[in-house]
This record gives C-alpha cells, sequence and structure tokens, in this order.
C-alpha cells in the first residue's frame, strides 16, 4: 500500500522537503501496469525497478533536462487489469488528460504492441522493455524500441549453439502453450535439427497444468542430453520439483522463465543450481549492474528479477540519458534515442530499428544460488557448467 | 505402455486426487447444507496459502502448524461472512435457485475483494516456501517429503470429517440438513446453528488446504481460481452435496488427469477432464455417485 502511494502521489513528500529546485513543477511521468488479472504476478519486478529510478532520480536531485534544469520526477500508474485494450485507452489518456511529459512501458509482448498505436497517433517516444518477440520488428520503428535481446529467433540459434558446443546430441523440448512458449519452440525444432540435436521427445502443455508426472516419466525414459523447457513461473516450479522427485538428470536443462525470479531460488535454495534460463543480465557485469542490483536488494529485500527489472532498469536508464542531452520535446527526444548510444547495466547500447542493437541474446544459469551470464562466451560472468545431478 | 504401470503416476495420480478432494470438501459441504455457491473457495485457499506463508517466512513456523492456524482464521472469516452477508439470504423465503443464484454472486464480489485486497497486501509477486523438500523412497517411488505430508493430512482430513459426520451428533445434524432441509428443521435439528457449523468447517476447511498447498505450489493473489473449478467438477462429478461422494470424485479426478495424460498428450487434459464433466451433466446430472434426490 505504501508503495503504492509511493508511486500514484509520486515522491511528493520528498519534494516538498528538498530544497529551492522542488520549486519547479515536477515532470510527470506515466505508465499503466498489470496490477490486477493475468499478468500481475509479473508486474512487480517492473513496477520495483521504476519506483526505485524515481527515488534515486529525486535524490540526486532530480530528473536532468536538457543540462538545462532539474526536475523532481513524479510517476503516474495505473492498474490496466492485465488488458491490452485497457492499456491502450489508458497511454491515451496519460497523454491527452494526464499531460504527462514522459512515459514508461506497461509489462509483456501484447501490451507493448496494443500501445505502440497510440505512440504512433501522438508521436510519443517511449522505450519498452519487458516484451519480446519477433512480430516487434515488424512494428514501425520511430516512437517505440525494445531493451531486450531476447527475440525468440535469436534465442533459437543461440540456444542451439550453446548445447551443440556443450555436446550435446539429443534434447527433449517440453513447451508452455502460452504465445511466448510457441513462438520459442517454433523457431527452435528447426535450429536443434541444423545442429544435429535428436529430439527425442517434444510435447506441448496447458498453462494449467498442476502435474507434469506423465511428461517427465516419458522424458526420463528418453534419456536425452539435454531438457529444454519453455516455461512460465507456475510450471516452472512444476518442473523442477518433478525432475527433481523422479531424477531425472539430464546434462543440461532450460528452464525458460521462473529461476530468474526470487523466489524461485528461495524456494529450492541448492536444489536449483545447474538450471540454465532466460535472460541476458547478472549483477556481475560491470560496476553499473553491481550498484543496480545493491540498491534493488537494499530497497525491497529480495533480489531483482534478472530479466524483467534488469530490461526496465535498462529502459529508464536510456530515458533518462536521452532526456539530459534532448530535453522534454518529444522530436528531439525520438532522434536522440533512435541515434545515441547509451551507458546502461547492458552496457553500452544503442537501437538499430526498434532493437537493442547490442546486448547479445544470451542464457544465464544458477551457479552456487547466484546468477551467472553463462552465454554467448565473450559475454559470460562465468562459464557454462553441466548440470549435476538433483540433490536428494 | 510400461511407463503406465510405473509407480510414479500411481503416486502422482493419488497426490492430485487427495488434494482435489480435500479442496472439493468444504465447497461441497457448504453448497450441501444451505445451497451456497462458494466461488471464493479458490481464494480463501489462497489466504490460507500466505498465512502459512507469512507464519513459515516471519517466525519460522512449520506450514504443518500453520495449517491449524490458517484454518482457524478462515473459519474465523466464515463467521464474519455468514453474519453479516449470508445469514439473512439463507433465512429469507423462496426458491432454492434463487437462493444459488445470490449466492454465486455475493461470493463472486468477495473473490473480487479478497484477491485485489491480497494484491494490495502482499503483492503480486509469487512467493514460495522452502520446507521439507529432501526426496524419500517410498515403495520405489521416489517422493518429496512435503508432498507426501500434504498428501498424507488431505487423506486423515477426508476420513476425519467422514467420520466426524457418521458418528458425531453435529455431523449427523449436517447430513440431515443435506438430505432434506425441513424434515431435519421439524425434527429438531438447530438449523441455524448447524448451518453456521458447516459455514465454519466449509472456510476452515479451505485454509488449511491453503497452508498445505504452500508448501508444494507457487503462492500468488490469484492463485485460487484454478482450485475453484477444480473443486467445482469434483463435487458435481460426486454428486452436489454428496460428500464420500465427492471425495471419491476427487481421486478419480486426479487418476483421470494423469493417467489421460499420460496415455494421450498433455493438451488434452482439459478436453478430458472437462469432457467427462460434461458426459456425467448429460447423463448422470445426479453425479456419478449421487443417488437420486428424494424431492424436496
Amino acid at each position: 500500500m505504501k508503495r503504492l502511494l509511493a508511486s500514484t502521489l509520486g515522491i511528493l513528500a520528498v519534494a516538498t522537503a528538498g530544497t529551492a529546485i522542488a520549486e519547479s513543477k515536477p515532470v510527470r511521468i506515466g505508465y499503466s501496469i498489470a496490477k490486477t488479472g493475468l499478468f500481475a504476478p509479473a508486474a512487480p519486478s517492473q513496477i520495483n525497478a521504476y519506483d526505485l529510478w524515481a527515488e534515486q532520480v529525486n535524490a540526486r536531485g532530480g530528473l536532468d533536462i536538457g543540462g538545462k534544469e532539474r526536475r523532481k520526477v513524479e510517476l503516474i500508474q495505473y492498474d490496466d487489469q492485465s488488458n491490452p485494450g485497457k492499456a491502450v485507452r489508458i497511454y491515451e489518456r496519460l497523454i491527452t488528460v494526464d499531460k504527462v511529459d514522459l512515459l514508461l512501458a506497461p509489462w509483456g509482448t501484447p501490451h507493448h504492441i496494443a500501445v505502440a498505436s497510440v505512440l504512433e497517433r501522438y508521436k510519443f517516444p517511449m522505450v519498452g522493455n519487458t516484451a519480446a518477440s519477433v512480430q516487434l520488428r515488424e512494428m514501425k520503428p520511430g516512437n517505440i524500441w525494445f531493451s531486450t535481446s531476447a527475440f525468440p529467433d535469436r534465442l533459437a540459434k543461440a540456444m542451439a549453439e550453446m548445447l551443440k558446443q556443450s555436446g550435446v546430441k539429443s534434447a527433449a523440448v517440453l513447451t508452455n502453450q502460452l504465445p511466448f512458449g510457441m513462438e520459442n519452440k517454433k523457431l527452435l525444432i528447426p535450429e536443434l535439427k541444423k545442429a544435429g540435436i535428436k529430439i527425442v521427445v517434444n510435447t506441448d502443455y496447458p498453462p494449467n497444468t498442476k502435474d507434469m508426472t506423465a511428461m517427465l516419466v516419458a522424458v526420463k525414459r528418453a534419456k536425452p542430453d539435454a531438457v529444454i523447457v519453455h516455461s512460465y513461473p507456475g510450471d516452472s516450479v512444476l518442473y523442477v520439483k518433478k525432475a527433481r522427485e523422479l531424477g531425472l538428470n539430464a546434462k543440461y536443462q532450460y528452464v525458460m522463465v521462473g529461476p530468474a525470479i526470487g523466489f524461485f531460488r528461495g524456494m529450492f535454495r541448492g536444489a536449483a543450481d545447474g538450471i540454465i534460463t532466460l535472460g541476458h543480465w547478472s549483477q556481475f557485469k560491470n560496476a553499473r549492474s553491481k550498484a543496480f542490483f545493491e540498491a534493488y536488494v537494499k530497497k525491497y529485500k529480495q533480489e531483482p528479477d534478472f530479466l524483467d527489472s534488469a530490461e526496465t532498469w535498462v529502459s529508464v536508464e536510456i530515458l533518462e540519458q536521452a532526456v539530459a542531452k534532448a530535453g522534454l520535446d518529444k522530436d528531439k527526444l525520438r532522434k536522440t534515442i533512435a541515434t545515441g548510444s547509451f551507458d546502461t547495466i547492458f552496457g553500452t547500447v544503442h537501437f538499430k530499428g526498434v532493437e537493442n542493437a547490442v546486448t547479445k541474446t544470451g542464457f544465464l544459469q544458477i551457479q552456487k544460488g547466484k546468477i551467472h551470464i553463462v552465454w554467448p562466451k565473450d559475454a559470460a560472468t562465468n562459464a557454462l557448467q553441466p548440470k549435476g545431478p538433483w540433490p536428494k | 505402455m510400461d511407463a503406465l504401470l510405473s509407480g510414479d503416476l500411481l503416486f502422482a495420480a493419488l497426490i492430485v486426487g487427495a488434494l482435489y478432494a480435500l479442496v472439493a470438501l468444504g465447497l461441497n459441504l457448504i453448497y450441501g447444507t444451505m445451497r451456497l455457491l462458494n466461488i471464493a473457495h479458490g481464494d480463501l485457499i489462497m489466504l490460507g496459502a500466505y498465512a502459512s506463508f507469512w507464519l513459515f517466512t516471519l517466525v519460522g513456523l512449520s506450514p504443518i502448524i500453520a495449517a491449524g492456524i490458517a484454518a482457524m482464521g478462515a473459519a474465523a472469516l466464515g463467521a464474519i461472512a455468514y453474519f453479516s452477508l449470508f445469514r439473512r439470504q439463507i433465512a429469507r423465503p423462496g426458491p432454492v435457485e434463487k437462493l444459488e443464484a445470490n449466492s454465486l454472486l455475493l461470493f463472486f464480489g468477495l473473490s473480487v475483494i479478497i484477491q485485489n485486497l491480497a494484491s494490495l497486501a502482499f503483492t503480486a509477486s509469487p512467493r514460495a516456501i522452502g520446507y521439507l523438500d529432501q526426496i524419500y523412497e517410498v515403495a520405489g517411488v521416489p517422493v518429496i517429503a512435503n508432498r507426501l505430508v500434504a498428501v498424507a493430512i488431505a487423506l486423515a482430513i477426508c476420513i476425519a470429517v467422514a467420520v466426524f459426520l457418521r458418528l458425531n451428533i453435529y455431523g449427523l445434524a449436517i447430513k440431515a440438513l443435506i438430505q432434506n432441509r425441513d424434515a431435519a428443521t421439524i425434527t429438531g435439528v438447530n438449523v441455524e446453528r448447524v448451518q453456521l457449523l458447516s459455514f465454519l468447517l466449509g472456510f476452515g476447511l479451505a485454509g488449511l488446504a491453503g497452508a498445505l498447498l504452500s508448501m508444494t505450489e507457487q503462492i500468488s493473489p490469484f492463485m485460487g481460481f484454478p482450485f475453484t473449478i477444480a473443486a467445482f467438477v469434483v463435487i458435481i462429478l460426486g454428486g452436489l452435496g454428496n460428500l464420500t461422494g465427492g471425495m471419491i470424485a476427487g481421486l478419480l479426478l486426479g487418476v483421470l488427469e494423469t493417467y489421460g495424460v499420460a496415455l494421450t498428450s498433455p493438451s488434452y487434459r482439459s478436453i478430458l477432464v472437462y469432457g467427462v464433466f460434461i458426459a456425467v451433466l448429460l447423463y448422470r446430472p445426479q453425479g456419478l455417485l449421487g443417488g437420486r434426490r428424494i424431492s424436496r
């Protein structure tokens, strides 16, 4: 409740306690996010990162506007109830009624795609974050960009390459029937075949699956070198529990979404070691990353989501630096984001079209309870290790 | 095919089934005695899971003990809901269909409120407990200890409730009320008190089930709805208001899901479950195990 107040009413308390700078009007920054509904469990990773950023900016004396002045920021947040149609109306309202100065991104691919049309109509630039689909590339560049590098076609190539180089000859592929899982699977299967990896099991399962025994008994019998699970947090938990219970000891086990979120390692502790997951960031990447990680842990008493929180953070780093250069003028801002280079926790980032042109698509692995980048090799913070047997 | 004979599947079926049976039991009690359709049942399970999570995280209390506390907490919530919302609804004269429809709406509202309050209070971040997670072998089948404990408690509770309904005077009164409300009143059953009792029991069982599930599932404010649906399927399969039937149907559903998926593919899970569900509604609307209803 406290956090909600802080984010909706903004950091007004801080602003009034401040000095002369507090006199100027705060920069109003709006966004909508799934506070309720299907995607609500995913949203806190992103909301936390936004709130932390606003707090840090205000502690620094405010947002640097084109090098001319510093103004405090005030976040305006609405609940889109996990409904992309609602998000569209909210972004319209933010632009036309609330007259915000800047926009932040909502959560998830469908919402990004939905609000892109609003951005286009009002020529309002926004740096996106938590979206990943090859569809994004088909969007008209100009007012939206994506900080992620987790595009499923790039992921498929990277996965096949990583497994091939690790000596994997056979793989089982299990896929949650949600769009992101299915898109990844569709693109991965041909890449695995190209890499000479035999697919011994290829099964889809519905999102509301409550038990994976039958599926994993079949996988265990097929004895694959690698198991690739295109899962979401709920079924990631099911998979790890059941794979451990059955003693499904494939050397490489990829669990797509979930292991990078704090609760997962809390639940499994040492048993999660060796699991590979989706992501391209870790606190060991650079000094900036370490600072972000530590500030996040200090404020929220939990680790950030290595995928969503990190991508969110990159998007606000880019926005902040672009505003420092261009001010709040939309045309200048658009040009600056589209052509500039930005220092982020992913390293230096610039865009090509809508896509992050620098950050390499990669994977993370849990090693001794910590998350490391293990792929690609030249971005790795630790080497990829085959997974040992599950602890009893 | 020999995968079908493995103990792993049998055990998985038993675990899923026992939890379904327990989840459905509370719902069935409330429906059976009062004809209230508690669509917020899953959300009470969610609250139970959170109670267990916080007790474990903040004071290190075992979820097994927390289950008792969660049950009492949920029952207390039940008392509040009963006196503030439902007592008058039940007392109001009118056809039973109207009561069912009204209760459905009331509980739906309650469900939305509970979910969103939980989301505000706890945030929607998924949470989980790592408790009793070593693996044991039971009859050659490896099982994580917490699932074993959850299923043992679920079965024990189901049996205890069955015994209570058969041997205890209040249990018998609940059964009498389920069978024929008017006749029960005439024979001197204190309807008001028995209703309150089954309301508390129904809510309490949901809280307890939630605490057990907190050991094995990811916890979030929106985790409850699938359980509500599963519970409805179970009680309709078993016969509305038929408590023993519901428990057996829970186990059957576990078997159907696990073996059905093993024989076909996980994509067929919903088709199988709802296929059987619809077939039962069409051909045996009184439930697989329900006898013919005595007219009311």
